[in-house]
């Protein structure tokens, strides 16, 4: 699926290699807790249950908030408590901590989150 | 089968609405400054080079790099999880600078052009007047400027070699020389072109060309790499060791 963003692929400020793994695509469906909205990175932190009922808490980074604004987005596009699913790339550290290629927001729109990832195309 | 394919289409379509496809720059003939000179002014939306080998939208690339045993044993040593400057908030350096995603702003006057970087909010100034090169070696090397015809020339030297030309990690040297062509084909265009030129690295000079689009309807915003950077606090991004 083709998602829009403002240099035709990622925004990246540093290499994706050095910290996750294209490999490792994840998809996390939670709770949105927290937005952080700050260069270089926006960070995403959500809650996600499992079959059982238990709360893992996960991180994942997104593109700068300059091209992220460029493309539709802005501080207040999620709010905590928003139910949102990501797929990007896991860490290569083995933290719950993902690259966010996309973002399917609570209307359901799906949008481009930003990942670094080179291979993240718009 | 063919719904599951159209509604992402369509949620696309409408994310492409807030964005920057279809755009089109505003037309008429490349201005000019009092002396007569092209006026590069403005800010310009650039192709995000990572990979200087690939050729995409805007930007035609150098499909195979002419590395020398040095430079091609500089490449295959290079792992970015064991140190990325980038990542630490290092400067990136002129090259991996002019590749970068976030909008580039020029100014100029009869003596100095000034390149504006939104990337970690850098700037990059150097005379035009015909001064030679200062003996300074730097992450952004050192630049002097001056016109062939209608274009900026833009020669750079004296770079520390700390550096790496793009995002994916292709090496340069301290022997690094850069040479960089402004032609500002109309209002809403530039033609750039980008020579490097490393004995140490490459057996012989080799080139990218892209087109900048004007943007006047961005401004430059805040980019600080050193607000947020959790990924370096959090030990995932590691600064190289010079």
């Amino acid at each position: 699926m083709a998602l829009c963003a403002a240099g035709g692929a990622a925004w990246a400020h540093h290499s994706f290699a050095a910290e996750f793994d294209g490999n490792k695509a994840i998809k996390l469906e939670g709770t949105l807790t927290k937005l952080e909205w700050a260069n270089p990175h926006i960070w995403l932190y959500l809650d996600v249950k499992d079959a059982s009922g238990a709360v893992a808490k996960w991180q994942c980074e997104g593109g700068a908030p300059n091209g992220l604004t460029r493309n539709g987005w802005s501080k207040d596009s999620l709010k905590s408590g928003d139910q949102v699913m990501i797929e990007g790339w896991l860490a290569k550290d083995g933290s719950r901590t993902c690259s966010a290629r996309s973002v399917k927001m609570p209307d359901g729109h799906r949008i481009f989150a930003g990942s670094s990832n080179p291979d993240a195309k718009e | 089968m063919q719904r599951f394919l159209i509604l992402p289409l369509a949620a696309a379509l409408a994310i492409c609405a807030f964005g920057q496809r279809g755009y089109q720059p505003p037309t008429g003939p490349a201005p000019r400054m009092a002396d007569g000179k092209p006026d590069l002014s403005g800010v310009w939306q650039r192709p995000y080079v990572p990979d200087m080998t690939k050729t995409g939208p805007n930007q035609q690339g150098m499909a195979e790099l002419p590395f020398t045993e040095w430079g091609a044993q500089q490449w295959k040593n290079y792992h970015a999880e064991k140190g990325d400057y980038a990542g630490a908030c290092l400067p990136f350096g002129l090259p991996r600078s002019m590749n970068s995603p976030e909008p580039l702003q020029l100014m100029q006057n009869s003596k100095y052009v000034t390149l504006m970087f939104e990337q970690n909010t850098w700037y990059h100034v150097f005379p035009i007047d015909g001064r030679p090169h200062r003996d300074q070696t730097t992450w952004f090397g050192d630049s002097v400027g001056h016109w062939d015809g209608d274009t900026l020339v833009v020669d750079t030297v004296n770079f520390n070699g700390k550096t790496r030309l793009d995002t994916i990690g292709h090496p340069h040297s301290d022997q690094l020389h850069m040479t960089q062509r402004f032609t500002r084909t109309d209002l809403g265009h530039i033609a750039y072109e980008v020579t490097i030129d490393d004995p140490k690295t490459f057996t012989k000079p080799w080139k990218n060309t892209r087109t900048f689009t004007l943007r006047p309807d961005w401004e430059l915003m805040e980019y600080s790499c050193e607000e947020n950077n959790k990924s370096l606090w959090e030990g995932r991004i590691k600064v190289p060791k010079y």
